[in-house]
């Protein structure tokens, strides 16, 4: 009988001690698992602040740069050349033949004497020239005009340089100033970092994401609808499946491969131009949409298709006139995710040519170009110092074009959300 | 038992609107309707009852070839519209869902305004000549769908916006624009409440006669209420057809009697 006695189920003692211990436990698990929670989020925000503060810190010294007075006494040095020959289409070839550049070297040696023109930028010369074209008045009298210092002394004023650009620092310390630097934001790429500038970078991104948008954006997007819409299920559509989801996960610089062996090599497509670079780049943003965009439509209630075809829409219109606009939130995301990694790639288009070092920027899809990416890739190999805050200057350009660009396809995607 | 009651074959004067021969569907190996043959008058409601998975919303989908959207599905027999084949290659089948509307279930009006939900079906068809055309095709749907009154202020308000009643409403309203000669109606009220349902049914009767109409319901007092011909289905095939008040009161077979004294369903 003990067994009988044993297996008999006794009344539940909710207040036990036992039954206070569990509760307890379980209290504490959820204690535990909310501080790990913010333990997490703490430390990721905290690693997020830190790349920001660190990136603008040092970035944002990549925008200025370090200037000595020179004084230029245009009347003299000009033998009293008149502002009319600084204007219209002969305004630069004069200044050539006047010898601008010797004219702002001995000037520079005047006052900072034979060494004088160490502490300059090469390029210095053009920042006159540019000054004398944007107002020819200028050459009627004696003029201050502040002028880029070379990289050397540049990083010893900012920071610690080699110790005989740090003497010179010290010798000059009053004297320097500190300027925005417009020639970052519209030169391209140059030998000399106190020259270089992220313009040509620039434009060449916005030119490839154009060609890629173009491209995978269409094609992914048509490739969707006729995949969940229209395709019978068979096998060779599950095949296709398949292919696109390992395709999507496809290391990027495969893709620079297949850019290099069929845009290149076989149709022969100009080398290093924004066309093959925003080819390549929409055949590995392709699949993103594509899988994104099959998600997006077989969201859309059948509900909403059935009402369409009950009073007599077509398949297609059903397709344009009800499933896409309804898909199209969905579709911008997975395009949003597509867009800003083809934006960030470096890998297949150092395959396809787009390392090259260009110094003008492109005017078309077939010119030489490189992107920002590329771009900071290539500084960030350099071994003059002046390029490294130019390469943390490079990638607060790049994120703010990223961030643009998310912003706007977020405020495109809040307008096209409906409700049903 | 005459034959003609156990097919569904008028045998009084006038010609039918929709008729349907031997008709079988099977999904894939499975049949869902076996050897189905029925008329439907234009000045009567006909409603299908029976019990679940009977396959009345199936042959009900058959009448305007929804069921073409499902791969697997196939049908076999004869299904005539004033006596063109809808199964035939000439038979345009956008045409065909235009002349034989159909309200579901659940309501479903697009994501649109209560104008759009209206004007899409004329404007895909080019019903209208104009703008003031279209606005008078949406009043007069919104008034035979007695929803008029109550969103003639705020035609631009979302569809979705509005109770489940009116939902439905509005879906009949969209059916009518492109002015069907038959309405197929899926268990219309099956999300609707009580008050709901009351306003569906009236609106059935007044638009019985303009329209031919099939209710497919699981409720029976509302096939008793709204229908004048009611067919009985089970497991695939017509049991019984005919005058919703002999069906209800005086069955002939022992099948519909057990269903309808709900001995089973």
């Amino acid at each position: 009988m003990n067994s009988l006695t044993e297996t008999k189920r006794r009344p539940t003692d909710w207040q036990g001690a036992e039954m206070q211990k569990r509760i307890a436990g379980r209290y504490a698990a959820e204690r535990r698992f909310k501080a790990m929670g913010i333990t997490a989020i703490v430390l990721s925000a905290g690693f997020l602040a830190f790349l920001l503060i660190v990136m603008v810190g040092n970035g944002f010294r990549g925008f200025t740069q370090t200037e000595l007075p020179v004084e230029i006494d245009f009347p003299a040095v000009t033998s009293g050349a008149s502002p009319s020959q600084f204007e219209g289409p002969n305004a630069e070839a004069n200044l050539q033949v006047m010898g601008l550049r010797e004219i702002v070297e001995s000037s520079i040696e005047i006052q900072y004497g034979r060494e004088g023109s160490d502490l300059f930028s090469p390029g210095a010369w053009t920042s006159v020239s540019a000054k004398i074209l944007a107002s020819p008045d200028i050459v009627r009298q004696k003029a201050t005009v502040y002028l880029p210092v070379n990289s050397e002394i540049d990083v010893a004023y900012k920071d610690a340089g080699n110790p005989e650009a740090e003497q010179k620092v010290q010798a000059l310390r009053d004297k320097f100033s500190t300027g925005f630097n417009w020639n970052f934001l519209s030169n391209s790429d140059a030998t000399d970092p106190m020259q270089v500038g992220i313009w040509g970078a620039f434009k060449g991104s916005l030119i490839t994401m154009i060609v890629t948008l173009l491209l995978a954006f269409p094609v992914g997007v048509l490739a969707a609808l006729y995949l969940e819409e229209y395709a019978p299920k068979n096998r060779l559509t599950d095949l296709i499946e398949v292919s696109i989801n390992n395709l999507a996960a496809v290391p990027s610089i495969i893709f620079g491969l297949l850019g290099l062996a069929v845009f290149l090599n076989f149709f022969g497509m100009p080398r290093s131009g924004a066309l093959v670079g925003g080819l390549t780049l929409a055949l590995m943003t392709m699949p993103v949409i594509v899988i994104s965009g099959r998600n997006a439509v077989k969201s859309v209630p059948p509900s909403i298709r059935e009402a369409a075809l009950g009073i007599g829409a077509s398949p297609l219109q059903v397709v344009f006139h009800h499933v896409l606009p309804l898909a199209l939130p969905g579709i911008l995301t997975g395009t949003i995710i597509g867009m800003a990694r083809a934006l960030g790639e470096t890998a297949p288009l150092l395959m396809i040519g787009m390392r090259a070092f260009i110094a003008t920027p492109p005017s078309g899809i077939t010119d030489p170009a490189t992107v920002l990416p590329v771009q900071i890739f290539l500084w960030s190999d350099e071994v003059d110092r002046g390029f490294v805050e130019k390469t943390s200057a490079a990638i607060i350009v790049l994120l703010l074009f990223l961030l643009i660009m998310n912003a706007l396809a977020i405020y495109l995607r809040n307008r096209f959300e409906t409700r049903w | 038992m005459t034959d003609s009651a156990k097919t569904g074959m008028t045998t009084e004067s006038g010609t039918p609107k929709m008729t349907a021969r031997n008709v079988d569907v099977f999904y894939g190996d499975k049949q869902a309707i076996n050897n189905v043959s029925i008329d439907v008058n234009m000045d009567s409601v006909t409603a299908f009852i029976g019990p679940s998975g009977c396959g009345k919303s199936t042959f009900l989908r058959c009448m305007n070839r929804m069921n073409d959207t499902i791969p697997i599905a196939r049908v076999t027999g004869e299904i005539k519209l004033e006596g063109e084949d809808i199964y035939s290659s000439k038979m345009d089948v956008v045409q065909l869902r235009a002349r034989v509307g159909m309200v579901f279930q659940k309501p479903n009006p697009f994501p649109k305004s209560i104008y759009d939900n209206i004007a899409y079906g004329p404007r895909i068809h080019g019903l209208a000549t104009g703008k003031e055309d279209l606005d008078e095709i949406v009043e007069s749907s919104l008034q035979r769908a007695g929803l008029w009154g109550e969103v003639k202020d705020r035609l631009q308000d979302s569809g979705t916006a509005l109770s489940g009643g009116q939902q439905q409403r509005l879906c009949i309203a969209r059916a009518i624009a492109v002015d069907p000669e038959v309405i197929l109606m899926d268990e219309p009220c099956s999300a609707l409440d009580p008050i709901a349902t009351a306003k569906i049914e009236e609106l059935i009767h007044e638009l019985r006669g303009k329209y031919a109409i099939v209710i497919v319901t699981h409720n029976m007092q509302q096939a008793a209420r709204v229908s004048q011909k009611t067919a009985f289905f089970h497991l695939g095939t017509l049991v019984e057809y005919g005058e919703t008040t002999d069906i209800f009161t005086n069955p002939r077979e022992e099948k519909t009697r057990d269903y309808i004294t709900g001995r089973y369903g």
